[in-house]
């Protein structure tokens, strides 16, 4: 009976890592398009808005996912009140703190911490041109994660029904 | 304007540079920063500089002078690092800033083929000019811009820095809350420049009275049009008539039965009549108050208030 229990336990353990993996995955996809939907949104407000980035960031705080918001409003808040040392120095140290708990790749999240580095240009098409590679860089990722998400989901969850067994085999 | 308004025109680590100077916030109208040269600040007492611990010095040579790169540095600010979103200003050699002060710059000109103007670049000289909000300041002017109860097609003249802009912005105020000589009026007010209602963000930061509309940034020959097709105005403010299209738009807007406010550059009423943009307007008598402003020992005056026909109201 003990031995029943204890390889139910250890299946159930290696299942619930499968499913850990698997809904990172499914997290990593919905912030890359979070992300993504972001940029594009900067693209827009500086081509057709002409905001400023701290006004775009107020903008962001109010249209984008929960988690990112008061990220973005201490954005806002620190570039207004001119405390800051700088949109690029208070950027970083915002969404470094935003990216660093998301399943993120470290790429995925420098596109994100370095954006304000393209900033600089005169002309605001060019300038949202300038922002929108980052776009094309975060969506060619995220692209390969969707078409990669469905067959890594069933070999995630078949390699970790097998490791259980294999475990209990062992153990038994 | 507040001293921390001042302060959080120039970067967190050049602060402590400019306390002393935020002190005299009240009396500061312009700030001179010049690469490698002394920065220079104008009070109501003249001319002074600051040196490099941040005080307020006479002595030219105990001036700090500005780097390349802190102007790059107070300009990056200025345009809260969004140098897109102010392009046309600086195509324009300034840009006005929250609180409605004005950053006039100057450096290295790219032009197009056509031979206008594209960007500047090696921007090297700012002027910033603080914006203060008087109120009052047109109390002594206001009696003399009404007839049989109606407000006068008014202009004010007056050359750079004497308080034309700060006029006009009182001038809309009263005229829109009321006044003793008649009751408020709806006042629609093309602010190219941002520099009548300071607005950020779409808000004014001047009080500029309670029936008042604001059309800001928009060039003001077309606002003009746009605001008297869409807002119906019984006043119509403008800064700074400075072109034909101007005159055209002010002709057009006359003719739609709202009254004018309006200023323009100039020393004295015969200058600004020997314009050849003028020319049609004052034939027309298109204005029926002229207010000419200057300043003697540092102190803005009126000159002199004249009606349509040139004969003063005032002396």
């Amino acid at each position: 009976m003990y031995k029943l229990v204890g390889v139910f336990c250890i299946l159930a353990g290696c299942v619930g890592f499968g499913n850990l993996k698997v809904r990172q995955d499914k997290e990593r996809i919905r912030h890359l398009r979070e992300l993504i939907r972001m940029i594009r949104r900067i693209q827009d407000e500086i081509s057709y808005g002409k905001h400023t980035l701290p006004e775009i960031c107020l903008i962001l705080a109010k249209i984008s996912d929960v988690w990112y918001v008061p990220y973005f409003e201490e954005i806002h808040r620190q570039v207004m009140q001119g405390d800051s040392t700088g949109l690029k120095e208070v950027w970083r140290e915002q969404m470094e703190a935003c990216l660093k708990s998301l399943p993120l790749q470290q790429e995925e999240k420098d596109v994100m911490i370095q954006l304000p580095a393209c900033l600089g240009l005169q002309e605001e098409t060019r300038q949202a041109r300038g922002i929108g590679q980052a776009a094309e860089l975060l969506t060619g990722r995220c692209r390969k994660a969707e078409e990669a998400y469905e067959n890594r989901a069933k070999m995630i969850h078949s390699v970790s029904i097998l490791a259980g067994l294999l475990l209990s085999i062992l153990l038994l | 304007m507040h001293r921390e308004e001042l302060l959080r025109m120039f970067p967190e680590r050049m602060r402590d540079r400019w306390q002393e100077t935020a002190d005299l916030c009240g009396q500061l109208q312009e700030i001179r920063l010049r690469s490698g040269l002394p920065v220079t600040i104008y009070t109501e007492e003249g001319e002074r500089f600051i040196d490099g611990r941040g005080r307020v010095v006479d002595r030219q040579d105990a001036a700090v002078r500005s780097t390349p790169k802190e102007l790059e540095d107070i300009l990056q600010h200025l345009c809260q690092y969004s140098l897109y979103a102010f392009a046309d200003e600086i195509r324009q050699g300034f840009l006005t800033i929250q609180g409605g002060h004005r950053v006039g710059l100057a450096g290295q000109v790219i032009l197009e083929e056509a031979g206008r103007i594209r960007n500047m670049k090696y921007i090297r000289y700012l002027n910033i000019r603080i914006a203060h909000q008087i109120k009052g300041a047109a109390d002594s002017v206001i009696a003399y811009l009404y007839e049989n109860g109606q407000v006068c097609n008014t202009l004010l003249i007056s050359p750079p820095g004497c308080g034309k802009t700060t006029m006009l912005r009182d001038l809309i105020r009263q005229l829109s809350d009321g006044t003793v000589y008649g009751q408020g009026v709806n006042v629609s007010v093309v602010d190219e420049r941002s520099e009548i209602a300071g607005s950020y963000m779409g808000i004014p930061q001047n009080d500029v009275g309670t029936r008042t509309d604001i059309l800001d940034g928009c060039p003001k020959a077309e606002g003009m049009m746009m605001l008297i097709r869409s807002m119906s105005p019984q006043v119509l403010a403008v800064d700074e008539l400075g072109s034909d299209q101007d005159m055209e738009a002010l002709r057009l807007a006359s003719g739609c039965g709202c009254k004018l406010m309006a200023t323009i550059h100039g020393s004295s009423l015969e200058e600004i009549k020997s314009k050849e943009y003028m020319r049609y307007v004052i034939a027309e008598r298109l204005f029926d108050r002229f207010v000419v402003l200057g300043r003697q020992s540092g102190n803005f005056v009126i000159e002199g208030i004249y009606d349509r026909e040139g004969k003063r109201c005032i002396s």
